[in-house]
């Protein structure tokens, strides 16, 4: 699973880094930073649920 | 604009009742009548969630920087909520990093010390005003712990917060004159406040916020005083009263349903996420203003620069177009985009500390009081505007 985030619309909710810790982490300013490229399958499902409760449609699977 | 303007219906957003239960309101807005207009003003009311999405994330049209006459005893507007970007993006820059999560984490242990210190005076009775004697005081410590201020300007704080937020509640006549009045008062209390404060930590630099807005630039230049003055008049408005009014809409929530409670209390490891659900459910900042800065098109009406518009977040966190079943409280709700915090580049500067207070306090409360309901006989009452549940009777068996 491959993960593009754009940052534009990213304005720091930190949903992802609060429900995929393995897969998103926090700049000093609460936006996101994607830790891998490659989302290994035991974190694809925390990965989903970030995509999905992103309020500001920032993160898109770009690879199944 | 008349001319060409569908049948709308006028909605009255300040009553009691509304606030008590405001779920009705919304579902017939959403699925009936997407553009309505406020009762008295007459200003439109969008609720879809599309639309108040759009709208939140588009400042040049839809802009925050209200007119001064609408002020809140502020003489200058407020840093960074009445200003939009790009200046905005700025003072968010060098805000951000103060308000992150990680950041957050360093006060979670005052959090819960004092939420379980405000338990220990009411425990052995069996009862308690939520209101007063939790949900008021506890986020005041957080904000006073930020400031770098000690916990005994606590009666000081809420009572200049009531006379802003709430005028009305502290006047025998509550004209809008007198309100006003009373704003103004207010404001010169925090400026006078917070000018002595920013002396004082000129001279002796701590910690704190204030420090720390006197020693960053931007763009290489130092804040001004007013600057300061401008985003410490809105850390108190927002600090402290939105946290309080989502405790009680929480804690009122969950007396009134047993059932979702204990699941809370079998499974506490779901508390974040019901606090997620709850924001979405009860929504206690219910409505955000804006002010139209360019000339649009919202449903087949024409809006002209300078129409004040209200977006209602808590109906855009219950429409269907977004959420599936969006009635039912569901604690394991897969996709939870709820609009509680706003979004776009105003996304809640506190939403971090907002969180964190929520859930140490949803998380300490129902360690100790796992099982209480609303005192019988007893109606919870609700404000208007801001959800605060400003009578909240709780019983409890004691131990």
């Amino acid at each position: 699973m491959k993960l593009a985030v754009d940052f534009e619309r990213c304005t720091g909710h930190g949903r992802c880094y609060a429900l995929a810790p393995h897969v998103f982490d926090a700049d000093d300013h609460g936006h996101c930073v994607l830790l891998a490229a490659e989302v290994p399958p035991a974190h694809q499902r925390e990965a989903r649920s970030a995509v999905l409760n992103c309020p500001e449609d920032a993160i898109a699977i770009t690879e199944e | 604009m008349a001319d060409r303007e569908p049948e709308t219906r006028e909605v009255n957003l300040f009553s009691g009742e509304h606030a008590a239960a405001p779920q009705p309101l919304y579902r017939e807005l959403v699925t009936k009548c997407p553009f309505a207009r406020a009762a008295f003003s007459g200003s439109p009311v969008l609720s879809r969630y599309e639309d108040v999405l759009w709208a939140l994330r588009h400042p040049e049209i839809f802009s925050s920087e209200m007119e001064m006459h609408m002020a809140l005893g502020t003489e200058r507007p407020m840093i960074p909520q009445q200003i939009d970007p790009p200046a905005q993006t700025k003072y968010r820059k060098i805000l951000d990093p103060r308000f992150s999560k990680k950041r957050m984490l360093e006060i979670a242990p005052d959090v819960r010390r004092h939420a379980n210190e405000l338990i220990d005076a009411f425990l052995e009775r069996g009862e308690c005003e939520f209101d007063r004697e939790f949900a008021v005081p506890l986020p005041c410590t957080a904000f006073l712990s930020l400031m770098g201020l000690p916990q005994s300007e606590l009666p000081r704080f809420l009572r200049i917060k009531d006379m802003i937020i709430r005028p009305q509640t502290l006047l025998a006549e509550p004209t809008l004159e007198a309100s006003q009045a009373l704003r103004k008062d207010a404001g010169r209390q925090i400026y006078t406040f917070f000018g002595d404060l920013i002396d004082e930590r000129r001279r002796k630099p701590g910690s704190d916020m204030v420090s720390y807005l006197l020693e960053t630039e931007i763009d290489g230049q130092r804040l001004t005083r007013e600057e300061i003055l401008d985003v410490s008049f809105l850390l108190i408005l927002a600090g402290l009263d939105t946290v309080t009014a989502t405790l009680g809409c929480n804690i009122a929530y969950l007396a009134a349903n047993p059932a979702q409670r204990r699941r809370l209390i079998e499974k506490p490891e779901l508390i974040p996420a019901a606090v997620e659900e709850l924001l979405r459910w009860e929504t206690p900042v219910a409505a955000v203003p804006r002010v139209v800065k360019q000339e649009v098109e919202v449903h087949g009406v024409k809006l002209e620069k300078g129409t004040l518009v209200t977006l209602l977040i808590g109906a855009s966190n219950i429409d269907e177009g977004e959420f599936s079943e969006p009635e039912r409280v569901d604690f394991e709700r897969e996709r939870n985009k709820h609009l509680a915090f706003g979004g776009g580049p105003h996304r809640c500067l506190g939403s971090h500390l907002a969180r964190l207070e929520l859930e140490v306090a949803m998380e300490v409360w129902h360690q100790r009081i796992p099982d209480y309901r609303i005192k019988p006989g007893e109606t919870p009452r609700y404000s208007p505007g801001i959800r605060e549940v400003q009578y909240l009777p709780l019983v409890w068996d004691r131990a």
